[in-house]
């Protein structure tokens, strides 16, 4: 029962470009597929391992801006470039992780802000990187895969996003079944204690960021080849890092298809919210979204996938009960 | 309870993607991208009152006595055919403009696009219509780049950042020989976002370019909450001329804080954008006397004009404030994109391209001071003309160039400590 | 700018003090206290020094009416979910504004204090000076709040162990709404006082909160003297980084320096734990 479903969902989402052929569902999919990425790496080092980033745009800008560099610069095909851009992000973590893994809590989250404003700054002030003008992408007609381009129609890029979510996922469940994810946990759970039972917690915590940090910059790369402009106001802002992480929060954290929940929700709402009422000029979408974001926090405070698990849990009550009882 | 909450929220998901998709016939259909919500919303609500105005003319429902508005009265062209506009938020980001240039082409059938303010947005949005190929006419964006991109559905009406800058050195160059007065050193700010950072470039090569030196060189956070480090540099490096380009939060604190600081510029030459809204005016107008900015146009001009004078009449009744350089940019992009649909006859991409590329307005037709709209083969306006304009007793008068000015140059401009 | 920076992220410091939450739409705060300033100026002609008691009274209302609403719902709730509660109140709020008060650009034309002083050869604008002023005096207010009165020490003593101060019989929920209520009054006399020199529009909040966190998290939280100490640190640098090295990365070497701070002290320079 439950394997059939989870076909028909898996046939279903590989069918969906086919059946389809308007562009802007296929972006809505898209963007579901590349925020649930986002926010499932995010939730490597946040959910399982319990440090709270609010800075991870700065992978996501690593991964844009290395990919394009190289196809501007070395005429590399992107599909080097994201290994490239994610082995930076990786070495960029680490350097990173040195100072910030030393805090807790809040300071930890407010570090990783302060990370992300400074090279945000960086970048708007390196010329050589297009400074705050920003990068052009070199358009290559025709389509391509070898280019990660496609002008003609999204269904390739539908399948590359989709392809980032499943290795995303994969990752985090494999990670969630070995030894380590048990550590990561421990580490979230109470690091102190962790550390008296032999747990290499700084070293632990280095892996987490770097497995989060390279997933992040994939989508980074992604990112620059599916909009082909990119500039440090567009993928190294906070509201970016924010986003990434409430997708994750919304969804549930900690959890292997909270993230992916969390976007499938997220995205299309911000989308059909900003569709019907932003071209009033009266930013009613956005109140809407504030209020639904604080609506969830306050109701549902382990995220959308508690409720299903809640649902899930009444139900088998329920038909255990005898049949008097009523929904 | 909870299952109603699942139920509803799926249902609102639902009713989104159904509710995208609406045809239409008999119409002209135009896809309209701005900023309509966060910092740039202002600009974006001015702009879109500007485009209205446009519309309304098309199909007859406001009456300009001029004949290029009375040729498109009602779209002859099109039988009568009825101007429809589809408005789009793009926030400010790039990404979303792009995202949503495609929804209006692909879901709205769009015929043509407008917009975006945001360089970079432009940049974005007009790369979907160049793949999709429908003609996307620009009225606002500076940035030099957008037209060297080789282009075929990209229309630029308005001047980029190297015509006005290029405005500004020639009034240097003419001021000096006027006056009798040598101008040596320039001080450049700009913010940190495409914008400030392609002025900033241009007018640094320019000013090397007319042996000027530049001896303040700085670019700045757009949303800093003090600018006092940035005025006491210049305060020590005392250009003779200070040329800031700004946004409109930046541009107010630049003067409330040179108040506050005693930074006495004698000569100070914006380039346009918050230097000159409204909103300028009203929050630091009496501080900023004697501030100079570039202009594709300006209000004083509009008497002289019967086009601008019939349309900022218009524009003052629906809006209650004073019609300016950006609506009027703004307006004139969309009419000159209304008058190519007309004389295409059709709604079909290719030929509206063709009528753009075969665009000629006569320049006494226009609400701006400029030469005519005619598109050289990149699809940039080449009968641009800026004009310089001062803020002299809380009103920005035309100085530059001298034939048409309306005011004399104030300068030096009087220190603080010499006003009232 | 110091003390103003310490006003504004006092109020932060006791909220997270009292309960370890981090307010994030605190800046929205700033903003409404701001918009206060500017309707008690245009409508009243109520000068923003005057205005700052009005000011302190509108946001201790929403700061008690937040508490009650939101918070109050949320406090034994994840970590994550405060976060994300606060931060959709800020988008919720700052949208609001744009949707009820428009986009345009305000600011309070003529206030009471303008011109400016000569400190040392240093101009300062009068604005700020009294500003700074009036942020010290509020500040000392608050501070022999909490250190003199019943019911601030109360307060001080629920922020520190919250069963026992309720087991000595204080009502940890009444003192929670009021310790909202106050870090909404801070944050009410800021605004107004920085309605003063700043303009107003409905993003106005983002980069003073940012700052605001930052100086927080440096002077350790729920530390309020630390607060001030660190506000008037996160002021002197921003100044004086402006005229070192190039502007652009004034906030950057905030930055830095509580990345410098924190790697020394990881509770911040005067926190406790």
């Amino acid at each position: 029962m439950k394997r059939a479903l989870a076909a028909i969902v898996v046939l279903a989402v590989l069918a969906f470009p086919l059946v389809f052929a308007r562009p802007f569902p296929r972006h809505v999919m898209i963007m579901i597929f590349l925020y649930g990425a986002l926010a499932t790496a995010w939730n490597v080092l946040a959910g399982y391992c319990g440090q709270i980033s609010l800075g991870h745009a700065v992978y996501f800008g690593i991964g844009a801006y290395t990919s394009t560099l190289l196809i501007r610069e070395a005429a590399l095909t992107p599909w080097l470039g994201m290994p490239a851009g994610a082995a930076l992000a990786v070495l960029v973590s680490q350097v990173i992780g040195y100072p910030v893994f030393r805090l807790r809590g809040h300071y930890f989250a407010i570090a990783t802000i302060g990370v992300g404003e400074i090279v945000q700054t960086l970048f708007i002030n390196w010329d050589w990187a297009g400074g705050a003008r920003g990068l052009f992408v070199p358009i290559k007609r025709p389509d391509s895969l070898l280019n990660l381009q496609f002008h003609e129609s999204k269904a390739v890029y539908y399948y590359i996003a989709l392809g980032l979510l499943a290795l995303a996922l994969g990752v985090t469940h494999w990670l969630e079944r070995s030894r380590r994810g048990y550590v990561f946990r421990a580490i979230r759970e109470d690091q102190d204690a962790a550390a008296s039972v032999g747990v290499h917690v700084a070293r632990e915590k280095h892996v987490a960021i770097a497995v989060s940090a390279a997933l992040t910059a994939l989508g980074g790369t992604f990112w620059a080849q599916y909009v082909l402009f990119i500039d440090p106001e567009s993928v190294f802002p906070l509201s970016l890092s924010i986003l990434i992480s409430l997708v994750a929060v919304l969804g549930g954290v900690g959890s292997l298809w909270g993230p992916v929940l969390g976007a499938a929700i997220l995205v299309p709402l911000s989308e059909g919210t900003r569709v019907l009422l932003g071209g009033t000029g009266k930013a009613l979408d956005l109140v809407i979204y504030g209020a639904l974001i604080m609506l969830i926090a306050v109701f549902q405070p382990s995220g959308v996938i508690g409720l299903a698990r809640r649902f899930r849990r009444d139900r088998r009550q329920a038909t255990g009960a005898a049949q008097a009882s009523s929904a | 309870m909870s299952a109603r909450r699942v139920v509803l929220s799926l249902a609102i998901v639902l009713t989104l993607f159904v509710s995208l998709a609406t045809p239409q016939s008999k119409e002209v259909v135009i896809g309209i991208i701005y900023p309509l919500s966060g910092p740039a919303a202002l600009t974006g609500l001015e702009n879109k009152v500007a485009d209205e105005i446009a519309r309304d003319i098309a199909n007859g429902a406001v009456d300009v006595p001029l004949p290029f508005y009375q040729r498109l009265k009602g779209m002859p062209g099109l039988k009568g055919a009825k101007v429809r506009m589809i408005f789009a938020d793009h926030q400010g980001k790039p990404e979303v403009g792009q995202a949503e240039a495609e929804r209006l082409v692909t879901q709205e059938k769009v015929h043509a696009l407008e917009g975006s303010w945001h360089s970079s947005v432009t940049a974005t949005v007009s790369q979907i219509a160049e793949r999709y190929g429908i003609p996307h006419v620009n009225g606002q964006s500076s940035s030099p780049g957008l037209t060297k991109r080789g282009f075929k559905w990209f229309f630029r009406t308005s001047p980029h950042d190297e015509h006005f800058t290029q405005t500004m050195f020639d009034f240097f160059r003419d001021f000096q020989k006027k006056r009798g007065i040598t101008l040596k050193t320039v001080g450049i700010t700009y913010e940190d976002t495409l914008f400030g950072a392609d002025s900033g470039k241009v007018q640094r090569e320019l000013a090397k370019k007319y042996g000027y030196e530049a001896v303040v060189d700085l670019q700045y956070r757009a949303r800093a909450t003090s600018l006092q480090a940035e005025i006491q540099r210049l305060k020590a490096a005392n250009p003779d001329v200070w040329m800031p380009t700004s946004y409109h939060s930046d541009a107010i604190l630049f003067v409330r804080q040179s108040k506050e600081l005693d930074y006495n510029p004698k000569m100070i030459m914006a380039q346009n954008a918050g230097h000159q809204s409204p909103d300028f005016l009203q929050a630091v107008g009496k501080d900023a006397e004697g501030t100079m900015s570039r202009a594709p146009f300006n209000t004083d001009l509009i008497e002289k004009r019967p086009a601008a004078r019939a349309i900022a009449k218009i524009y003052k009744e629906r809006t209650g404030k004073d019609f300016y350089d950006n609506p009027a940019r703004t307006f004139t992009g969309m009419m000159t994109l209304l008058d190519a649909i007309n004389r295409a006859g059709s709604t079909d991409p290719e030929a509206i391209r063709k009528a753009l590329v075969a665009t000629n307005i006569p320049g006494d037709q226009l609400v701006m001071t400029w030469d005519g709209i005619t598109f050289d083969e990149t699809g940039q306006n080449i009968h641009v003309k800026g004009i310089i304009v001062q803020l002299q007793g809380q009103k920005w008068y035309t100085v530059y160039p001298f034939d048409i000015a309306t005011k004399d140059v104030l300068y030096p401009i009087p220190a603080w400590k010499d006003r009232k | 700018m110091g003390f103003v920076y310490a006003l504004v992220a006092a109020g932060l410091s006791l909220i997270f003090g009292l309960m370890e939450l981090v307010n994030f739409a605190h800046g929205e705060f700033l903003m409404i206290a701001m918009y206060v300033a500017f309707f008690g100026w245009s409508l009243g002609g109520i000068d923003p020094v005057l205005g700052a008691p009005l000011g302190a009274v509108a946001l201790a209302a929403l700061g008690w009416a937040t508490y009650h609403g939101v918070i109050r719902h949320i406090l034994s709730g994840p970590m994550l979910a405060q976060i994300f509660a606060t931060f959709g109140l800020a988008v919720f709020l700052r949208n609001m504004a744009h949707f009820v008060w428009g986009v345009d650009f305000r600011t309070v034309q003529d206030p009471w204090l303008s011109g400016r002083v000569s400190l040392g050869g240093v101009f300062v604008g009068l604005p700020q000076i009294s500003a700074s002023v009036a942020a010290f005096g509020a500040f000392l207010a608050l501070y022999l709040f909490l250190s003199r009165t019943e019911t601030g020490l109360a307060l001080t003593a629920t922020a520190q162990d919250r069963q026992a101060a309720s087991l000595m019989g204080i009502d940890t929920e009444r003192m929670f709404a009021l310790g909202w209520a106050i870090g909404g009054a801070c944050v009410g006399v800021a605004g107004a006082l920085v309605a003063m020199f700043f303009y107003i529009y409905p993003d106005v909040g983002g980069t003073f909160a940012l700052l605001a966190y930052v100086t927080v998290a440096l002077g350790g939280f729920g530390n309020v003297p630390g607060t001030l100490a660190a506000g008037v640190v996160v002021g002197l640098v921003e100044a004086l980084a402006g005229l070192l090295i190039p502007p652009a990365f004034k906030y950057s070497v905030v930055f830095l320096l509580y990345l410098a701070v924190v790697l020394w002290r990881p509770q911040g320079l005067f926190g406790r734990f």
